[in-house]
């Protein structure tokens, strides 16, 4: 995470994401996959070949590509198709874009409940016997059961969470990463799916971004860095309020 | 010809003909070379980050380094800091201190300036890379026996005070940095934090505490710390690549 400065002198924090590897894997169409639009199969940061079983690494043999450490789905529309096995950048997104971001938050373990769920637990002193971080009562008389879903100790974190509304600040072209608003789930280095924004405010935000993706033909030559508008640039003298 | 042997002597034999010293020269332009300081924001902490994330964030900082001038400054120097402020008179606040703490890593290095200004202590928080900073002088460079002087909070206000009109002393290129080795005389405890443990390992505090008191603060010692290796982490090596990499990038 880095800390950004706009023109008039604020300060973001960012996070980078780098996109290492990703290629287009798989084309489901709408009717094979029962769903309301088509899919595309999306691989992530290649990884070894040989732990895998043979027709699990089909996929990756179709598409001509190495196997890749993670493989996500992205609902797209028809005219959004790509070929399977077309490299994907960070270019496809530009600075000004608004994302949601989905990764496994940090695993914690089995963790108490006021740790995992946020409870007060008991005073420290005045008399309470081994109680100090219990849950204390679980149900009511009445209901004479424990509802499902109960708040309760358990393992806590290691599952996927998504950072909705995250603004993309800048774009790196030569090292293809991401600077994006905030902060995203997981550890540092983790794996991390990272989509157009679903959310209404931000429904009109992405204005003639490249589709269906960036292609690295040569026909357009991006300059290496891509900064938003509102972004100081290093290269500019100190900000003034004149 | 000699004319050693022609010398009259006062103890009779010949007097050996002795060459006049050497003079020595003092390089002036070697020892200017001989000290580098890189600034200790673009050393890397320990971590499992990728070091691609540092190298970017190394070109923006020697691009701003490029347009505005960050001085070679330590702990214990006297720095003015201007900064543009939209609520100030002149859109412009000028602040005079003494440099306490350098702290954070990468774009985020930040560096508390503190003075005493009609009687009430004031410590500010600067970012070194924050682009509303207009100007950084370093008005005294030396360094004092510690890295950290949260201890002067404690201290009494004399050694704080600082005058916001102070003219900058004059400092040569070539010389060593002088260390200032002033002992620091102490408000009456209670203080914020306990200086005369060993954790803090102070050595600018003149302690006028009763012997039994510096005693029972022995009892904190932690000997086997220094010899821990896990916690070793040697930047030599670090420190000699990133120094050519930014000496490199900012004669371009």
């Amino acid at each position: 995470m880095m800390p950004i400065w706009t023109k008039s002198g604020k300060k973001h924090a960012v996070t980078l994401l780098k996109v290492q590897d990703c290629h287009v894997l798989k084309y489901i169409s709408k009717e094979e996959s029962g769903g309301k639009t088509s899919k595309l199969l999306v691989g992530g940061k290649n990884a070894s070949p040989f732990s895998k079983s043979e027709s699990a690494m089909e996929i990756f043999k179709e598409a001509g590509v190495p196997r890749k450490q993670k493989v996500t789905t992205f609902n797209v529309t028809d005219d959004a198709i790509i070929k399977p096995g077309t490299p994907l950048y960070a270019a496809h997104f530009r600075p000004g874009q608004v994302v949601d971001v989905t990764a496994k938050t940090i695993g914690k373990g089995f963790q108490g409940v006021m740790k995992r769920w946020g409870f007060k637990g008991q005073p420290a002193s005045h008399g309470q016997t081994k109680t100090h971080r219990r849950p204390g009562a679980i149900s009511t008389n009445k209901a004479a059961k424990v509802y499902r879903g109960k708040k309760m100790p358990g393992k806590m974190g290691n599952i996927y969470r998504t950072s909705f509304g995250l603004k993309v600040w800048r774009i790196n072209t030569k090292h293809d990463i991401i600077y994006v608003n905030g902060s995203v789930p997981g550890h540092t280095n983790c794996l991390v799916k990272v989509k157009d924004s679903q959310l209404p405010t931000y429904k009109d935000c992405n204005k003639n971004p490249p589709f269906p993706t960036y292609f690295a033909d040569g026909d357009e030559t991006l300059p290496e860095d891509l900064y938003d508008d509102e972004i100081f640039q290093f290269t500019d003298p100190s900000v003034t309020y004149a | 010809f000699s004319s050693s042997e022609y010398r009259i002597s006062s103890d009779g034999k010949a007097a050996k003909f002795q060459p006049p010293p050497k003079p020595v020269i003092i390089d002036k332009q070697k020892q200017r070379e001989e000290r580098r300081f890189l600034s200790p924001e673009f050393i890397p902490p320990r971590g499992r980050t990728d070091p691609l994330k540092f190298f970017l964030e190394r070109k923006d900082m020697i691009q701003r380094r490029k347009v505005f001038n960050i001085p070679e400054f330590y702990v214990g120097s006297i720095l003015a800091v201007t900064t543009a402020d939209p609520y100030a008179n002149e859109k412009a606040n000028r602040f005079v201190g003494i440099c306490i703490q350098r702290g954070g890593k990468g774009l985020g290095a930040t560096f508390v300036l503190r003075n005493v200004i009609e009687d009430q202590g004031v410590e500010i928080c600067y970012e070194l890379y924050n682009p509303r900073i207009q100007a950084i002088e370093v008005l005294k460079l030396e360094k004092r026996l510690d890295d950290n002087l949260l201890y002067l909070r404690d201290a009494l206000p004399e050694y704080s005070t600082f005058d916001v009109n102070m003219k900058p002393v004059t400092h040569l290129d070539y010389e060593d940095i002088p260390v200032n080795k002033l002992q620091v005389r102490m408000k009456p405890k209670p203080w914020s934090k306990r200086w005369e443990r060993p954790k803090y390992n102070i050595k600018g505090i003149k302690f006028e505490l009763p012997e039994k008191k510096m005693k029972e603060a022995e009892k904190w010692r932690q000997p086997w710390l220094e010899f821990d290796m896990l916690r070793e982490y040697d930047t030599s090596k670090i420190e000699e690549k990133i120094w050519k990499e930014v000496s490199e990038e900012l004669k371009k």
